[in-house]
């Protein structure tokens, strides 16, 4: 099963990757998609990375005694700055590791 | 492979030289993205293990899916038990942004053969994109400028698939401890914030992020689906309400 869904959903993104290359699909995609378009990968993102800071493992949202929170809040202060991804990983983790070290759940 | 109508004449050295210097200027300009590739495949191929996915479904994920972001959506909702429907759903709303990929760079691409149409939309990816768009901008001319991409999109698949596989044999041995699975919101943390430089821009993140709290008691992490679309609409309103006001 697990099988099948991969290979759909894979097709799926080839489909979405290949449409504008086929031939098929006309040369210009409609304005609303174009005004849009901004606005995909910050929602998607968003939508999947603040449950993985925020919620515990028992569907709560955690605001206290949840390191992972200020670790993330002092990434997105470092992603502002430095632009950088890797630096924005090694900091955050930095961050957690010594908020946990300090005794933080 | 070469475009023979640009060169009808001309020797095939000159051709293949030309083609391997842009394939090479591909592979340079990909590169130094995979500072950012790599910890992330090594943290992929952990979360498909600690999702109950095999090693074997972990790695053939990188080349079947090949993308980031939807693999790590993909073994999370797994994971959860989630419908296979909603999970496909899930995937196709996140690689949604590969269309507007594949407008942008059709105008550079039309006129190749399928195979290359083909091969070349395979590694179509957000780094493999983000240098090549930049090669062709700069150089629109150079008629074997899809090799550019071509030495862009390998190199980006053979890190990803490599440090996946690290990432799969690496699970076991890496303390729980150490919380590396926090690396993928922090590298979307990083993603996504520079991007935020509008009004509509940040109501689309903090709807978001509003709609994925409250939408956690959803079944089957649906808050996530609800989110990003709730997200989408709220940015584009108000970008479509700014713009009526202007025009008036």
């Amino acid at each position: 099963m697990i099988w099948a869904i991969m290979i759909i959903a894979g097709l799926f993104t080839f489909v979405m990757r290949f449409v504008m290359l086929s031939g098929i699909a006309p040369r210009k995609l409609p304005t609303v998609f174009d005004e849009a378009r901004n606005f995909v990968p910050i929602a998607v993102l968003t939508a999947i990375l603040v449950p993985a800071v925020m919620i515990s493992e028992d569907k709560n949202i955690m605001l206290l005694d949840n390191a992972h929170l200020p670790a993330a809040i002092i990434a997105v202060v470092v992603a502002l700055i430095s632009r950088s991804i890797v630096i924005t990983i090694c900091v955050g983790l930095g961050t957690l590791w010594f908020l946990r070290f300090m005794g933080f759940p | 492979m070469p475009l023979g109508k640009h060169s009808p004449n001309s020797g095939s050295k000159i051709i293949t030289g030309s083609a391997r210097s842009e394939f090479w200027a591909g592979v340079r300009d990909e590169l130094p993205l995979q500072l950012g590739v790599v910890p992330f495949g090594l943290i992929f191929g952990m979360l498909g293990i600690t999702s109950g996915l095999t090693p074997l479904q972990t790695i053939l994920m990188s080349s079947i899916l090949f993308g980031g972001a939807s693999q790590v959506v993909f073994a999370q909702l797994w994971a959860n038990g989630a419908p296979p429907l909603f999970v496909g759903a899930s995937v196709s709303v996140i690689n949604l942004r590969h269309v507007l990929y594949s407008a942008s760079v059709a105008p550079y691409l039309r006129q190749l053969p399928l195979r290359w149409r083909i091969a070349l939309a395979y590694l179509l990816t957000d780094e493999a994109y983000a240098v090549s768009i930049k090669h062709f901008l700069e150089r629109p001319t150079n008629p074997f400028r899809h090799f550019h991409l071509l030495g862009a999109g390998m190199t980006l698949w053979v890190f990803w698939q490599i440090s996946t596989i690290i990432g799969v044999f690496a699970s076991a041995t890496i303390p729980e401890e150490l919380s590396l699975g926090f690396a993928i919101p922090l590298t979307f943390i990083a993603i996504v914030t520079p991007t935020i430089r509008t009004r509509p821009d940040l109501l689309a993140c903090v709807t978001s992020a509003g709609l994925a709290l409250a939408g956690q008691g959803l079944p089957w992490n649906s808050g996530i689906l609800v989110a990003a679309i709730g997200g989408v609409l709220a940015g584009w309103l108000l970008h479509s309400f700014k713009r009526l006001k202007v025009m008036r």
